[in-house]
């Protein structure tokens, strides 16, 4: 099989010949820039500084010679502009808080608090305010929340709108352009098309915006959708209209040569129940969601793929009803999302990309041995009868031991019968 | 004469417009601050907290009962510290250095505050010296570290050791939480509880200070 074909009869809940692998394909399933460097060094591969691809998370570009290293199975496309606004382009260098150079975009534009923190903006516009923040000593960024006062009269849901916008024709020859090149390649693509995030709390801030309106302080976001449905709605159903059409565009200029979209990382699960109610998830979001997925089902071969962190076991069976393929990160250790439970109830109806490794205590904290344990025992449990892409629960974090990673891709790699990597 | 026990239901409604509408009649009406405060205010939350145990009541409910709380306490606080109110305790809390990540915390702090505790909150990414200096100053039985990032729990060690290093560690008890967190690690830093929750934070705290 190629990983193309490997990838597809995973999530098409057909046995592959083995486990795919994803790191690195989406802004949920990639690795730290350090980390990248980390591996790019323990492969012996050509030492240069990474690329930062999403800033925001400081995640590094999984180049072909490391994807070639790590035996993995999928390519990922990403839209133009980053989390803060400026385009993934004009690479500069850029030395992190623990010294380490990588590449980021021309318009990382960046100056340093009175405590040490560095800022970053909107659009690289350093006459605006400054949207994110990383701490002194710290690994990425946090949007920085720029809040107007409410007055309840005047709330519009057209300010929550600004970032959702109908795609012009210079997004779409962009899209056509980057999916061109790798869908030419034996990889799956998965598509981080964008737009078809319902209330994504990463997003809400606006940290693209040089100054958003409308409900951007992530508590007051929460406590509207309890208080506030009404507005709630009125944003997303304009969005989903936004979003139909630009699914339509982009779809007319790729057609197939896309296997996966990315459709949305609204986390609904905490580490030890959720975030709200299976009902008010119904109310407030199903109706979205399965329209998205619908008109994706309809028109296109692609599959789709649903983001939420943490104890999302009794939202599973509507994340299926809603029409998703694919679940991510599948997180394993939050309450009630144990593997096998989590394989039994729902493995033949969505598939799980993630679950593969703890990264909260294992990966990070755990010896290779555990990590190659754990490994093994979620392939065992998750890949029966195809369901699986192995990928490890969110993003690999700054600080995780590089041995400890490449103990988890020789574990995947054993458990497919292949040579570990000597 | 206004009927104050509409503060309870303002409360637990999330309904911060009643909740400061009730207090200001209250407070006009010379109706007692600390009356105010334990017999509507504390079980309000304490039924708040009840209902998120039950998952009757999520994250965003018990951040609009928090506020609706927490109006109404601004209102009082004067008379509070006029009258002399004893409070259930003293605490310290805040998300530790390298963690931006405050909602957590400000859950914690809400109901510790609806639980009838003195909160004094440093807010997010708070240097292990503050938290020295600040128990220095306000002299508080507890202290509370929050961490949302694996990447930050080292900072919840980091700051005890400050702690132990600045002759103040057996002056208080030490909690931590946040998602990573668990009570291994909380016993591995040496913290001397674990909550898993905003309502098990403050079930601990009340067992601390009565211990």
């Amino acid at each position: 099989m190629t990983s193309k074909e490997r990838v597809l009869a995973a999530i098409g809940h057909r046995p592959p010949d083995r486990v795919p692998i994803d790191f690195g394909s989406t802004a949920v399933s990639g690795i730290h820039v350090s980390c990248v460097a980390a591996l790019r060094d323990y492969y012996g591969l050509e030492r240069r500084p990474v690329k930062v691809h999403e800033p925001g998370q400081m995640l590094g570009l999984v180049e072909e010679d490391l994807k070639q290293a790590m035996g993995i199975d999928v390519d990922g496309v990403f839209r133009r502009k980053t989390k803060f606004g400026f385009p993934a382009e004009d690479w500069k260098l850029w030395r992190t808080h623990q010294r380490l150079e990588v590449l980021v975009p021309g318009g990382f534009n960046t100056t340093t608090d009175a405590g040490g923190d560095t800022l970053i903006y909107p659009e690289g516009d350093l006459s605006a305010p400054p949207s994110g923040r990383m701490p002194r000593n710290g690994y990425f960024f946090d949007a920085i929340i720029r809040q107007d006062p409410i007055v309840e009269e005047n709330l519009n849901p057209e300010d929550n709108l600004e970032e959702f916008q109908p795609i012009g024709a210079g997004e779409i020859v962009s899209w056509k352009a980057d999916v061109e090149t790798v869908a030419g390649g034996s990889r799956a693509v998965v598509a981080s098309l964008g737009g078809t995030s319902f209330g994504d709390i990463g997003l809400v801030p606006g940290p693209f915006l040089k100054h958003p309106k409308g409900i951007r302080d992530v508590a007051e976001w929460y406590m509207s959708t309890s208080s506030r449905r009404d507005y709630i709605h009125a944003v997303f159903s304009r969005q989903c209209e936004i979003a139909l059409g630009n699914l339509a565009r982009i779809h007319a200029a790729i057609g197939s040569l896309i296997d996966i979209v990315y459709v949305c990382g609204t986390d609904f699960g905490t580490q030890s129940g959720t975030f709200c109610s299976v009902q008010t998830f119904r109310d407030l979001w199903f109706p979205y969601y399965r329209q998205v997925n619908q008109w994706i089902h309809a028109n296109t071969s692609w599959k789709t793929l649903k983001h939420s962190c943490g104890s999302v076991d009794r939202f599973v069976p509507s994340f299926i009803e809603a029409g998703f393929d694919i679940l991510n990160p599948v997180q394993c250790s939050a309450a009630n999302m144990g593997a096998a439970h989590l394989k039994a109830d729902y493995g033949d109806r969505i598939a799980f990309w993630g679950g593969g490794i703890d990264t909260q205590k294992v990966l990070p904290f755990g010896t290779p041995g555990e990590v190659r344990e754990q490994v093994l025992e979620r392939c065992r449990i998750f890949s029966r009868g195809g369901g699986f892409v192995f990928n490890s629960i969110h993003n690999v974090q700054a600080q995780t031991p590089v041995e400890n990673i490449v103990a988890l891709i020789d574990a995947v790699h054993e458990f497919n019968g292949a040579v570990a990597h000597a | 004469m206004p009927d104050p026990s509409r503060l309870y239901e303002a409360i637990l409604n999330g309904d911060h417009k009643t909740s400061v509408a009730v207090t200001r009649e209250a407070i006009d009406a010379k109706i007692d601050a600390m009356e105010l405060v334990s017999r509507h205010m504390v079980p309000a939350m304490d039924e708040v907290g009840r209902r998120f145990e039950c998952e009757d009541y999520f994250v965003p409910e018990l951040l609009l009962s928090a506020r609706a709380m927490k109006a109404a306490l601004e209102l009082l606080r004067p008379l509070l510290a006029a009258e002399g109110a004893k409070s259930a305790g003293r605490v310290v809390i805040g998300t530790v250095q390298g963690d931006l990540h405050d909602i957590g915390k400000n859950i914690v702090a809400a109901m510790l505050e609806g639980g009838g505790f003195e909160v004094f909150d440093l807010g997010a990414n708070v240097a292990p010296q503050m938290f020295v200096d600040t128990i220095r100053e306000r002299h508080p039985q507890l202290v509370c570290l929050s961490a949302l990032l694996t990447v930050t729990m080292g900072s919840m060690r980091t700051t005890i050791e400050a702690l132990k290093q600045a002759g103040v560690r057996d002056s208080v008890k030490v909690l931590v939480g946040g998602a990573p967190v668990t009570p291994e690690f909380a016993r591995q830093i040496g913290a001397d509880g674990f909550g898993e929750s905003a309502t098990a934070a403050v079930t601990l705290a009340r067992q601390m200070v009565q211990a």
